[in-house]
């Protein structure tokens, strides 16, 4: 016989009290994981949103980011495509995307209404980004400005239903220029396409960057947006930059990504929470059990100490209870952690749009080894804390006093 | 050999145990009841002693007491020459452990060990190693003829048996001194007389003191000596 084996013997003496102890255990477990599992998509899909979006690494003018202007491009980045030449001599740089930031009305001749829009390297854009328009109709830009047509412009589908625009409609965009005057450019829709936010579906439209330059009367570009081989050369590769540009600032994706900064906060406190009640039920339970199982072995527990067993060799025997609930709770959790992972991607759930927002997303739970461990770990810790304050008194308690318990 | 009240064992013999004038009493609320009131007695190694006398006399706690489960209040208490009052708890729990062997009035078997699991408990406390467990808890219920019952539980044994596997168990650390609390109490006449004829014959095989606390008169025939307490005194 070994301890351990004692232990497994004494967990099993009530039955139904213990499966009912390593359901709930099993149950804290599977939802640690479940949550834990969801909150890393979620982190995961953002940061890779974020980081798609504006690039690993931004690079502006030093006013850009903090400055105001008092036209258009004043802190604008000086020959964008020199410096983007530059940055791609790094074979850790995947791509440099010169982007241009503008605002002005996009009018239909009858009505106008507010924009908001960037110039980009169209073809650059798509080779790096992959598919990250999400177009409800037309197509989205050709690789580069077709020659002898109006320019092509892509418009988000509210600013499209206020224009009453579709893919081949003529629209005009008017802008104030660099020099301080209003310009106005003819431009043909050439697909329409959501963000997945109402309020930017309002305002948001994409042009090449040379359109865009042509409206502002400018050469220049508002940010270069750096991408990486692998975003864990980040680091280095931001000193390197710094060290060449030192004129330039620079923003990290995470910098700017602060929807994904809100959304993680507010997770990591919702899903702390979560965690807690999670641990502190699992803590209730298992301390209800040890405690239970304490009383009813109070004459045991003096035999033992008669015997020359240690106040604290008692309590490690029922630590040692604890933690094989907790442990069996664990495994039985992950298993049925992963049964739920499994259903969710089988039946493709789809989460609801969240606030601000006009689409939902798949469901997924992304369950790594390290939240198998952690969650696991929190289970079965919790469990023995449960055991080790539940038994801790009656291991202490006068043996004489216990041997003649009732 | 039957019984004869004496308070101390034959001059020759060596004293296993020593008590000089120990004292022993319990609060009940603003009530203090003496248990113990200046008991001195001795006994020597291999010796089975009798301890008689009715309910609240004092035997168990003197018993307790013997056993380093409870202290006196006042005097003295040497066990095999070594003064226990100035023992830690740690050293207390060690000298059990390693000296003394316990027979319970109502077994006090864990039921959801075998007998065998429950003979091997003192050894496994003891740190002993698992082959030499195993040898040693075999040998203990051969000695009490439970061999074939190895492997039942305390609740397919019968009352006699079960007390046998508590002797089993008092006895499989090869201590010097074993206290048995009314081990026949719940045991009928003719098991009782086998009980403890295994009882004082194995210790006496094993060299180890005995000291029987019971109200029943017919356990005097079993021991080697006698001795009466009433209201915490020796008569």
């Amino acid at each position: 016989m070994t301890w351990i084996w004692f232990a497994l013997k004494n967990v099993r003496r009530n039955g139904r009290r213990a499966l009912l102890t390593l359901l709930i255990a099993a149950v804290g477990a599977a939802c640690l994981l479940v949550f834990g599992g969801y909150g890393q998509y979620t982190y995961a899909a953002l940061e890779e949103g974020s980081a798609r979006d504006t690039g690993h690494l931004v690079l502006a003018h030093r006013d850009h980011f903090d400055g105001d202007e008092d036209l258009p491009m004043q802190h604008g980045l000086p020959d964008p495509a020199g410096l983007a030449a530059a940055a791609l001599e790094d074979p850790r740089v995947r791509a440099a995307l010169p982007r241009l930031e503008l605002s002005g009305l996009l009018s239909n001749g009858e009505k106008s209404a507010v924009f908001v829009g960037t110039g980009v390297d169209a073809g650059g854009e798509f080779k790096v980004r992959g598919p990250f328009l999400n177009l409800v109709e037309g197509t989205a830009l050709s690789p580069a400005p077709a020659a002898g047509d109006l320019p092509e412009i892509l418009v988000g589908q509210e600013l499209a239903r206020t224009l009453r625009a579709h893919p081949g409609t003529v629209l005009t965009l008017l802008a104030t220029t660099t020099e301080g005057s209003l310009n106005a450019q003819d431009v043909r829709v050439r697909g329409l396409y959501t963000t997945g936010v109402t309020e930017l579906d309002r305002r948001a439209v994409m042009v090449h960057l040379a359109t865009a330059q042509r409206l502002l009367l400018t050469d220049k570009a508002s940010v270069l947006a750096v991408y990486l081989q692998a975003a864990t050369d980040l680091p280095a590769v931001r000193a390197d930059l710094a060290a060449a540009h030192p004129e330039l600032a620079q923003r990290t994706w995470l910098d700017l990504a602060t929807y994904y900064q809100a959304v993680r906060a507010l997770y990591d406190r919702i899903f702390g929470l979560l965690g807690l009640v999670i641990v502190v039920l699992v803590l209730f339970a298992v301390s209800n059990t040890i405690g239970m199982a304490v009383v009813e072995r109070t004459r045991e527990i003096g035999t033992f100490r008669a015997l020359g067993a240690s106040p604290g060799l008692v309590t490690r025997n029922m630590v040692l209870e604890g933690l094989l609930v907790g442990v069996g709770g664990a495994v039985a959790g992950a298993l049925l952690a992963l049964a739920a992972a499994f259903l969710i991607d089988a039946f493709h759930v789809q989460m609801p749009p969240p606030p601000g927002r006009s689409v939902g997303y798949p469901l997924h739970l992304d369950l790594t080894a390290g939240l198998f461990l952690r969650d696991g770990l929190a289970v079965t810790l919790a469990a023995a804390i449960a055991a080790f304050g539940a038994s801790r008194r009656a291991a202490a308690r006068d043996i004489v006093e216990a041997l003649t318990h009732v | 050999m039957s019984g004869t009240p004496a308070l101390e064992s034959p001059a020759a013999a060596t004293p296993l145990l020593r008590l000089r004038e120990v004292f022993r009493a319990y609060r009940a609320g603003p009530v203090v009841v003496p248990a113990l009131r200046g008991v001195s007695l001795q006994a020597s190694a291999g010796e089975v002693l009798a301890l008689v006398g009715p309910s609240g006399s004092g035997k168990s706690t003197l018993l307790h007491v013997c056993g380093l489960l409870d202290a006196p209040d006042a005097g003295s208490y040497e066990l095999d020459g070594r003064e226990t009052g100035r023992l830690s708890p740690a050293a207390r729990t060690a000298l059990r452990r390693e000296r003394i062997g316990f027979v319970f009035q109502g077994f006090n078997l864990v039921p959801v060990l075998t007998a065998f699991e429950n003979v091997e408990v003192p050894l496994l406390l003891a740190g002993v190693p698992r082959r030499e467990r195993r040898r040693r808890a075999e040998e203990a219920l051969s000695a009490v003829g439970l061999l074939a019952e190895i492997g039942r539980r305390p609740d397919r044994l019968s009352g006699g048996q079960r007390q046998r596997v508590a002797i089993a168990r008092a006895l499989v650390k090869r201590p010097s001194l074993v206290l048995a609390d009314e081990p026949t109490a719940n045991l009928d006449g003719a098991t009782a007389g086998q009980v403890l004829d295994l009882l004082r014959d194995l210790s006496r095989a094993r060299g180890a003191t005995v000291v029987v606390a019971t109200h029943d008169a017919r356990v005097t025939h079993h021991c080697d000596r006698t001795v009466a307490l009433r209201d915490g005194v020796l008569a």
